[in-house]
């Protein structure tokens, strides 16, 4: 979880606070969690995720936003030391290099990247539709290399 | 320029990865909250995204750590939901799955367990450098709670309180935690056991509870047809278990 705020995030103390916040938001309503609707890890993540594009969103003013666009590269060097979490890491990474550029770049530009599928669209100069279609048929296509790899 | 609405039904993708605008999100959600096919693909396309976070998965700084749990000392918890919607949805996940038995009771223990997985985690990069056996289980805790195929199941305890399991096919191992627990007379203690056609063996004694919770038990090697069950036993401790099991949880 950490990781992932961070890589949104980009700035590690404020990376922390997010995930601060997230943690004890989680603890709040941690009565309120509904098991069934999908696995603990993939809550907490989803929540921290969307915290940390909140985040990010509020932060930087759009102008400051495009200029880094264009140097958006993922930061993989952040990535854990923990053996376990490499394997998994470099398994993405490679069912990610499966993926057609315009399907790879608009899963990472918003993932990673923040931006919404619009931005994502005038940043990559492809339709706003095909962009949709794009982050859905790559995220497919994610899953299933994700799947097959087991 | 008046930006026309988007159809939301192709919003699926973009909102599972955090791409839309408030507005949007709004009316996706809307859309969601009546159309169980959307439902179902979101939970499919968020296999993926949460792939992408797994990407990027990097250890807490402990200090965090140490942050949050005090001040989550500090703060106190929501009421389990009982508005209508919640209610709704939990009766028809209810149906899809056992895994929903006492949802809300699950919550608490939830949030131990990933907080522990989160704590673990950071005391597991150490254990390779001084292996004591404590450090030793905490990484295997820590191992199952990240486990990509971990799932989540909680049942009843028939005399009081619930328990938790986190299980891993890969690992076949399983952390156990309990809430609310009935105090036992002295001498006695609960004792975990894995029974199954392999025969019952035992698999540890829980430890006494803080704030009415036990912290996680980890037992290993499940085998196929292994039910996780849970006895009273005399202190002494017993290779069988001799009482009637309060909980038999199927694996």
């Amino acid at each position: 979880m950490f990781g992932v705020v961070r890589a949104v995030v980009r700035d590690r103390s404020q990376a922390e606070e997010v995930c601060q916040e997230v943690l004890l938001e989680l603890w709040r309503c941690a009565t309120r969690f509904q098991p069934g609707r999908g696995s603990a890890m993939g809550w907490v993540t989803t929540i921290a995720h969307r915290r940390a594009v909140d985040r990010v969103r509020a932060e930087q003013r759009a102008a400051d936003r495009h200029r880094r666009a264009a140097s958006h590269e993922v930061d993989y060097d952040a990535v854990s030391e923990y053996v376990e979490a490499q394997l998994e890491a470099q398994r993405v990474r490679r069912c990610l290099s499966f993926l057609t550029p315009v399907q790879r770049e608009s899963l990472t530009l918003a993932y990673y990247g923040g931006y919404t599928f619009r931005e994502v669209a005038l940043l990559l100069g492809v339709p706003e539709g095909t962009i949709k279609t794009r982050m859905r048929d790559g995220l497919i296509r994610l899953r299933d290399c994700m799947g097959a790899g087991e | 320029m008046r930006r026309r609405r988007p159809e939301p039904h192709t919003l699926a993708g973009a909102y599972v990865l955090d791409a839309v605008s408030d507005s949007d999100r709004a009316l996706f959600e809307r859309h969601l909250a009546r159309c169980p096919a959307c439902a179902r693909e979101i939970a499919e396309l968020r296999e993926a995204s949460t792939g992408l976070a797994r990407a990027m998965s990097a250890e807490p700084p402990p200090a965090l750590i140490q942050q949050v749990l005090e001040l989550s000392g500090q703060i106190r918890q929501l009421p389990p939901a009982t508005g209508t919607t919640t209610r709704r949805i939990s009766r028809a996940a209810r149906a899809q799955t056992r895994r929903m038995l006492a949802p809300q009771l699950a919550g608490a223990l939830a949030v131990v367990l990933l907080a522990a997985g989160v704590v673990l985690g950071v005391v597991a990069r150490h254990a390779e450098d001084q292996a004591s056996a404590a450090q030793q289980r905490a990484h295997q805790i820590a191992l199952v709670l990240n486990a990509p195929d971990a799932v989540m199941l909680s049942d009843r305890v028939k005399t009081g309180g619930s328990a938790t399991v986190v299980m891993s096919d890969r690992d076949s191992a399983l952390v156990f935690t309990t809430e609310g627990l009935p105090r036992l007379k002295p001498g006695r203690c609960y004792r975990l056991w894995l029974m199954g056609p392999a025969g019952d063996r035992p698999a540890g004694m829980l430890p006494s509870p803080r704030d009415g919770m036990t912290s996680p038990v980890i037992a290993s090697g499940i085998r196929a047809g292994d039910r996780v069950g849970l006895t009273v036993e005399p202190d002494a401790g017993t290779s069988h278990p001799t009482g009637v099991p309060i909980l038999l949880m199927p694996l």
